[in-house]
């Protein structure tokens, strides 16, 4: 097998020391229980296929792409490797190698054709104003719920400016080791939506293009809310919440205190999960798998919407989409009366 | 090419016919696996080796242990147990082929009896999972090795490791009062007590402590537990001479001051570590950590303001002592990331686990650490010095370009210099990470009149030789040819 992208991380697979830190937080490994299931586990792959020692097979195509990358590994990882890069660039190897799946190819083929994954027509509420506010795929899909966002906005003092056919912003072909497609595609989004500095609604948007994209500026919706909210009239909401920390927002973009913050000044009561902040356990939606390994996906969430039954909340609030959807079908699936929401949508309710 | 045809698998042919099938008999299906690709990742742990297992069985329960070492033995199948895989010297490395016991399932806490200051736990309870449970009691298990996140006791017991609190409360040896132990035919025993003291008679507990599996098959252990003091003052003292911090620390503990934590870090590992995860420690030659812990505020104190009266003796300066539980956190989690960050201290070079962990009379504490460097010059090799010096253990980490053959035998010869001057100065060969293979050259060497005991006591206790197999007194005379090198060298 040829491992062109591989062979850009062999340096960074010899930097590894193989101390297994990066198992302690996996989620697949706390799943699985078995050692080939958690980060260290991957990385040894990845190293055995660049090295030759290993040869591709669907097992261990298998095993690469039950990564959700919540970047607990990175996290915990004292030599800074970053291995969901290592796992897209295995995974790009072995697309290369006639490893694919067909929820892969049909999902990207959705984004190429319609510009969203959900492959439908979706419009975006056009609207013409100062700053330009991406919304991504999952808020496309709900109109109604951005367009509340966006009257949000207005009322913070944001004028936003919404094109009416963005696109995805890629991050589908990213993670899926599409990497040539990607590059295509980054033309593209960067054609129909032509602005350098911009609001994220979506975090994974923002997180994906902040990485993805080092000539951009994304500024991921949460930070404007957390500066404007203090001068805004609130309504008191008087819920009582747990809050589920995206890994996109606490160990990617180092989001912590902010979301805390609003939910205080919204007036709800926050009761932690155990496991919180940058060591926040994995909803199970990301890197894929959702697409990849429904089941294995759905028991993550479920693990997690359990957690929060325990805590004796009313409400599990979060800010990613993939999260929330996750979420709450794992809350329909498990029969909890924890109800699942997006704080975006907490703090229309106070402001709007 | 057919998976599991390159040549590192040519080892991995079942001796026995059907050996899946007879452990999923034992274990059930699901609990057994010899994929390729599962066999290519047990294969290695945290050191330079890698050698691929038969297959790998992760029993529930005690019951199933006994059935599978009583089917290993009656069929000659080396078995290696392995907790966490963190293991720096190749202890939990097939090098014989056979079963890795995987005992990461067996991971319940049986009992916490804090009125006894004793613990129950399964071999698989990894320590911090252990230390969060005892918390609430106001209690902690206290020898916190820097893998403690991850590390089975189990695997802590066969290792006898030990860590930043060492110097005080000693290493895991000093916290077994009894276990239970699957020996070789399947029988099992239990070995000690519950209760703190135990007069005369053989110690066979204590004898499993640091077999690194080669005895038996811990599956339970009755542990000491102590409560966590009420006060805890760390100080950084900052040295321009890493020799003035090495007869620190040999004054401190020679004038019976009682340190909780005297750790050193010479500039390699503290550059490493700030390069690594920005921690902001001082750029200097070297720094010790010390901390003082107790119920009374005025005796951590006179602890801590004695430990820095000694160190400013040898021309210490910077001294910043801090009762800041937060900072106290920061530094600790940087320590204990320390081992990996030192990958990042120099580009194209890898952290590698070689002569890691000698320990040495305090007296040469500040010999040592010159040594070290010294050696790595001769070699063209980075060393670093660091560690729990307070407990008499000195770490060094071999920082080299592993891709590169050269380098390798500069590996070879500075790890043979290292335990020559150990021995030359009555150390010995592992302080705290154990035996296994990278180090059983140096060990066999300083062992050499006990050889003949301790082999006869393997006999004794195994003899079909199952468990573990080729390693301690067993194990190859050249560790760099005793299996393939996880790195691939030109």
């Amino acid at each position: 097998m040829l491992t062109d992208y591989l062979n850009e991380w062999k340096d960074e697979l010899n930097i590894c020391i193989r101390c297994g830190y990066c198992f302690e937080g996996c989620p697949i490994f706390k799943d699985g229980g078995w050692e080939l299931d958690g980060a260290r586990g991957k990385v040894i792959l990845a190293y055995g296929l660049l090295s030759g020692e290993l040869e591709p097979t669907e097992y261990v195509a298998e095993k690469l792409y039950q990564c959700t990358y919540c970047k607990d590994c990175i996290e915990k990882c004292s030599a800074n490797v970053s291995i969901p890069d290592i796992m897209t660039a295995a995974r790009a190897d072995l697309r290369e190698a006639g490893f694919t799946y067909d929820s892969h190819a049909d999902l990207l083929s959705k984004v190429t054709e319609s510009g969203n994954i959900f492959g439908k027509e979706l419009k975006g509420p056009a609207t013409e104003g100062e700053v330009p506010v991406l919304l991504g795929c999952r808020f496309l899909e709900r109109r109604d719920d951005a367009e509340r966002y966006l009257e949000m906005l207005r009322k913070l003092g944001i004028e936003p400016v919404v094109i009416e056919d963005e696109i995805c912003c890629g991050m589908p072909f990213g993670v899926l080791g599409y990497k040539e497609e990607l590059a295509e595609h980054k033309k593209k989004f960067k054609e129909r939506f032509p602005h350098q500095r911009f609001i994220c609604l979506c975090t994974t948007c923002a997180f994906f293009i902040s990485k993805s994209y080092p000539e951009l500026e994304p500024v991921y919706v949460i930070d404007e809310i957390h500066k404007r909210l203090p001068d805004a009239d609130l309504t008191e909401l008087g819920i009582k919440t747990t809050y589920h920390d995206p890994c996109n927002v606490s160990r990617g973009m180092d989001m912590v205190d902010e979301p805390r913050d609003i939910i205080d000044w919204l007036g709800a009561e926050l009761v932690e999960f155990p496991k919180n902040a940058k060591e926040t356990e994995c909803c199970g939606g990301g890197g894929g798998v959702l697409v990849t390994d429904k089941p294995l996906s759905t028991r993550l969430a479920e693990k997690r919407i359990r957690q929060a039954g325990e805590l004796g909340v009313d409400h599990l609030v979060t800010l990613c989409p993939t999260c929330e959807l996750n979420l709450r079908n794992a809350a329909d699936s498990t029969g909890t009366d924890v109800e699942v929401r997006n704080l975006l949508d907490l703090v229309c309710d106070s402001v709007l | 090419m057919t998976p599991g045809n390159h040549p590192i698998f040519r080892k991995v042919i079942p001796m026995k016919e059907g050996l899946v099938q007879d452990l999923q008999e034992i274990v059930g299906e699901d609990a057994v696996r010899d994929d390729p690709a599962d066999l290519y990742v047990y294969g290695s742990d945290s050191s330079v080796h890698c050698a691929l297992p038969w297959a790998i069985v992760r029993p529930g329960t005690v019951e199933e242990v006994q059935e599978i070492l009583r089917y290993a033995n009656s069929n000659g199948i080396p078995v290696v147990t392995r907790g966490a895989g963190s293991g720096m010297s190749g202890q939990a490395v097939p090098i014989q082929g056979g079963i890795i016991l995987d005992m990461k399932r067996l991971n319940k806490i049986l009992e916490i009896s804090p009125e006894n200051t004793y613990v129950r736990v399964q071999a698989g309870v990894v320590d911090d999972d252990l230390n969060r449970a005892l918390k609430p009691y106001g209690f902690m298990y206290p020898p916190a090795p820097a893998s403690s996140r991850i590390a089975t006791i189990g695997g802590e017991i066969a290792n006898n490791a030990s860590g930043t609190r060492s110097v005080k409360y000693g290493a895991t040896r000093d916290c077994v009062l009894g276990m239970k132990v699957v020996m070789a035919d399947g029988s099992l025993v239990n070995l000690g007590s519950t209760t703190r003291v135990e007069a005369s008679g053989y110690q066979v507990d204590r004898l499993m402590v640091g077999s690194e599996g080669t005895l038996g098959v811990i599956v339970e252990a009755t542990m000491k537990i102590v409560p966590i003091p009420k006060y805890r003052c760390m100080g950084v003292a900052c040295f321009n001479e890493l020799e003035e911090a090495g007869d620190t620390i040999s004054e401190i503990i020679a004038s019976g001051t009682q340190p909780s934590v005297l750790e050193l870090m010479d500039n390699v590992a503290i550059t490493a570590v700030n390069t690594a995860i920005d921690l902001g420690l001082p750029d200097v030659e070297a720094l010790l950590f010390i901390e003082a812990d107790g119920n009374v505020k005025e005796a951590v104190d006179y602890e801590i303001e004695r430990m820095k009266e000694i160190a400013e003796k040898y021309n210490a300066f910077g001294i910043d002592i801090s009762y800041d539980a937060e900072k106290r956190t920061k530094l600790f989690k940087g320590r204990k990331k320390l081992f990996a960050s030192l990958s990042r201290y120099k580009e194209g070079y890898s952290c590698t686990s070689l002569a890691d962990d000698m320990a040495v009379p305090y007296s040469r504490m500040a010999e040592m650490a010159r040594k070290i460097h010294d050696i790595a010059d001769r070699n063209d090799v980075i060393m670093t010095a660091y560690g729990h010096c307070g407990s008499g253990c000195v770490h060094t980490k071999i920082l080299m370009d592993p891709t590169r053959k050269e380098q390798w035998e500069g590996a070879r010869n500075a790890v043979r210099e290292i335990y020559e001057y150990v021995r030359s100065v009555g150390g010995t060969t592992s302080a705290e990470h154990g035996i296994g293979l990278s180090k059983a050259p140096a060990w066999k060497k300083e062992k050499q009149d006990s050889l003949e005991i301790i082999g006869a006591i393997k006999k004794a206790l195994d003899p079909n030789n199952i468990l573990n197999p080729g390693k301690l007194q067993d194990a190859p005379d050249d560790w760099l040819t005793a299996t393939d090198l996880r790195y691939k060298a030109e």
